[in-house]
């Protein structure tokens, strides 16, 4: 898949983040399904999606605290894994798209704050003129497009032109299950855990043992 | 007084949209406007407009409640506008603390929790009963919040204490912590269970020091040292 046509179908899911609904289809193991299946490999889609949401499960957007952005890390890491796999190795891919999708997480939520300066102005324009209440609030769509766009085109321009030499470090879904599911202990731990929980952890915790030994 | 569904429509629609124009000056103010806007008849339009340009900021999903609470208010035409505003500052800070709990905090990670196990177990079964449950409470309270705050009207913040707040956040916090323990069940049995334990610790503490730039960082620097090591 072409690298811009992929960067507009991520910008138009990442919508869903902030600018219209929220439904949940920009959290990493939906939009990994997605991108999984526009790539014809949709179980690999899941699995990634599935790790990168554990990855960023604890990122609360409570007020004015803006998290690193793990909706477009999601996209970014499901998107140039499979872009990169057209010219290399999974292994290889692999690690790439991992470190692709962590440094988008940093760029998205620093771009965030420069999207909402810009809407800032928007909404100055409004103060002073109020019948353009529609556009002024509507054009928000835009800046939320072009943050996620700002973002993605690179990457997966990138991502989709680049040969990776072999001394580059390999990495198996192996090393990336076991970050995922650590950093996703610590994130429901994080979340969760208090004392009248504890027990139902503990519960969680015996079932999940009985399911690896059966 | 009813609402009326071409109205009901209106404002669930244009509710979707009530971050879209998120900034650090106003917030969801224009979002909030614009959804009042919308929904409020003709001849309360540039009143409407005039009054509330300001500040707003409550859970997108709970926002709901005071839409409908507000526009009752102006279709009643008893309560003069300082009045009003007056009762959007004290219930946006309560809605946005109760949705901020419930909905990011509670409902939404146990679902994914869940999906992401079910998922790499599974397959794409985790992320379609992620999508259906979560949009099942999601949607309850756009589409509930919209009727009760239009037939409640300012009664409507009494509704934080019933049990589709308090009950379901318990549930979904025994969910979570049952999740949370379950996820164990997603390593295979070969991995190196010993490299889990001090993983975890460093993330949990990591976390609780909110420290996510620190977290990345040392995630990438992990996933080097344990590459070179295998």
């Amino acid at each position: 898949m072409n690298a811009i046509l992929l960067s507009i179908i991520g910008a138009a899911i990442l919508l869903d983040k902030y600018a219209f609904g929220e439904f949940g289809i920009s959290q990493p193991i939906v939009s990994g399904t997605i991108i999984g299946a526009l790539f014809g490999d949709i179980h690999t889609g899941i699995f990634l999606g599935a790790i990168f949401q554990l990855i960023f499960l604890g990122g609360l957007p409570i007020g004015r605290d803006i998290p690193p952005d793990g909706q477009a890390a999601g996209v970014i890491g499901c998107g140039s894994y499979f872009l990169l796999g057209t010219s290399n190795s999974a292994e290889y891919s692999l690690f790439l798209a991992v470190i692709f999708a962590l440094l988008g997480a940093i760029i998205g939520g620093v771009l965030e704050i420069h999207t909402r300066r810009y809407n800032e102005k928007l909404h100055h324009i409004f103060m002073r003129k109020e019948h353009y209440l529609y556009l002024c609030h509507l054009s928000g769509l835009v800046t939320a497009l072009m943050r996620t766009l700002c973002i993605f085109l690179p990457i997966f321009i990138l991502s989709n032109i680049i040969t990776i030499p072999a001394v580059f470090p390999q990495m198996n879904r192996e090393i990336l299950l076991i970050i995922g599911i650590s950093i996703g202990l610590a994130n429901a731990i994080f979340l969760f855990i208090k004392r009248t929980t504890i027990i139902y952890m503990v519960l969680g915790g015996l079932c999940g043992l009985a399911l690896l030994v059966l | 007084m009813r609402l009326g569904f071409t109205r009901f429509i209106k404002i669930l629609f244009s509710s979707f949209f009530i971050q879209t124009s998120w900034s650090f000056f106003s917030m969801q103010g224009m979002g909030f406007l614009f959804t009042l806007v919308s929904g409020a008849e003709k001849n309360q339009r540039d009143k409407i407009r005039k009054t509330h340009k300001g500040f707003f900021n409550t859970h997108p999903y709970m926002s709901s409640y005071i839409i409908g609470a507000t526009i009752r208010a102006y279709d009643e035409g008893k309560s003069s506008p300082e009045k009003i505003k007056r009762f959007i500052t004290i219930t946006q800070t309560s809605f946005a603390s109760a949705g901020d709990i419930l909905f990011w905090q509670t409902i939404r990670p146990a679902l994914l929790l869940m999906a992401a196990i079910l998922s790499i177990k599974l397959g794409i079964i985790g992320p379609i009963i992620f999508i259906v449950v979560y949009n099942i409470f999601h949607l309850y309270h756009r589409i509930k919040g919209i009727n009760d705050g239009y037939n409640k009207g300012w009664d409507v913040i009494y509704l934080l204490k019933s049990k589709r707040f308090t009950k379901v956040q318990h549930i979904f916090e025994i969910l979570g912590a049952f999740f949370c323990g379950l996820l164990i069940s997603l390593a295979a049995l070969k991995i190196n269970y010993l490299l889990l334990i001090p993983l975890t610790l460093l993330f949990t503490v990591l976390l609780i020091k909110r420290f996510w730039s620190m977290l990345i960082i040392i995630t990438v620097i992990l996933l080097l040292i344990i590459m070179v090591m295998v």
